[in-house]
């Protein structure tokens, strides 16, 4: 057997998994090839790795955590909302918005002086521009 | 009552029965984590986020696979994301944090508590190789071998979690399982040099 071929069933040899003759085969090119032996031993730690791993046991509070921060999440707005609060909520968002946007405007528009024309002298508003002299006579003088 | 009607019930605004989720899949979801990020503390926060992703998600679930899987997607998906963000971070620091936990919480190295204190130093560091080759794999061979190797899931589930074909799934293991050896033999030729 050659190292590529002992390498490729190495996984299965080290589960058990290999027919007996393959079986045989793997473990005496182990005994004669210092590489591959050193490679089946760090796939062993590899497995050994992975099960401390799978064994390891999740946070014994975990559901009292989830339930406590889904609880949360709903009482700020977020989880399972009732029927029709996906199109309500952006719904009311726009609205408030908008009258957001209007309340400005009329604000903004209450501050700004109401019109020009009660402001203007009377003597002024009715001067007719063009029946003024031109300047061209007065530079003439 | 079969899953699907406990899910009815926790749309409907019974969301103290979704305990019963938690509980029955929480190991389920971790294992999947700590596959992913093979520290107990992330893998914690971790699981802690894929049930109240679930959760959110619940009004989404259509039904038409069995929740397991649903979950193993949402489990996929969120370690996936915490590895993209966490990419930055030293891979020392986090096998420092991975060793510091894990001593913590058992208050000894992984099964190697009948060595001598040179041959923990030596299986440590090989598990720092183990670690990183596992690390290195593309995103879909880890996810595969994750499900096949933490989860003990067969081909077939396998596929119905990653939404791909068995045949696919086969040959995404076979693979993750040539590119890790690859990278293990390149250690032991290394280690052999010195």
């Amino acid at each position: 057997m050659n190292c590529q071929l002992c390498q490729e069933n190495l996984d299965a040899y080290l589960g058990g998994g290999l027919p007996a003759g393959m079986m045989t085969q793997v473990e005496s090119h182990l005994k004669t090839c210092d590489s591959c032996k050193r490679l089946s031993e760090i796939q062993l730690l590899a497995n050994r790795v992975i099960r401390v791993e799978k064994e390891t046991e999740v946070d014994p509070f975990l559901v009292t955590r989830v339930l406590a921060n889904i609880e949360r999440l709903d009482a700020a707005g977020f989880g399972n909302a009732p029927l029709g609060a996906g199109i309500l909520r952006p719904a009311l968002i726009t609205l408030s918005l908008a009258a957001a946007v209007l309340f400005g405007i009329m604000l903004g528009n209450l501050s700004r002086p109401a019109g020009n024309a009660g402001k203007i002298p009377l003597e002024l508003a009715l001067i007719n521009d063009a029946s003024l002299e031109s300047v061209d006579i007065l530079s003439l003088e | 009552m079969n899953e699907n009607e406990l899910i009815k019930l926790i749309i409907q605004g019974e969301r103290e029965k979704f305990g019963i989720f938690v509980e029955k899949y929480q190991q389920l979801v971790f294992r999947t984590c700590m596959g992913f990020v093979h520290n107990k503390d992330d893998a914690d926060d971790l699981t802690q986020d894929v049930f109240i992703q679930a959760y959110q998600s619940l009004p989404e679930f259509k039904m038409k696979s069995a929740f397991s899987t649903w979950l193993y997607r949402i489990a996929v998906n969120a370690s996936l994301n915490k590895i993209r963000k966490s990419a930055g971070k030293s891979f020392i620091h986090r096998l420092e944090s991975f060793f510091g936990s894990e001593n913590q919480m058992t208050g000894q190295f992984p099964a190697f508590d009948t060595d001598d204190p040179e041959n923990i130093i030596i299986k440590q560091e090989h598990s720092q190789w183990i670690q990183k080759a596992l690390d290195s794999l593309p995103e879909n061979q880890r996810t595969a071998i994750v499900l096949s190797k933490y989860d003990d899931l067969s081909q077939k589930e396998i596929a119905e979690i990653m939404n791909t074909t068995e045949g696919a799934v086969e040959a995404l293991l076979q693979r993750a399982k040539k590119n890790l050896r690859e990278k293990l033999s390149e250690n032991v030729r290394g280690k052999n040099k010195k």
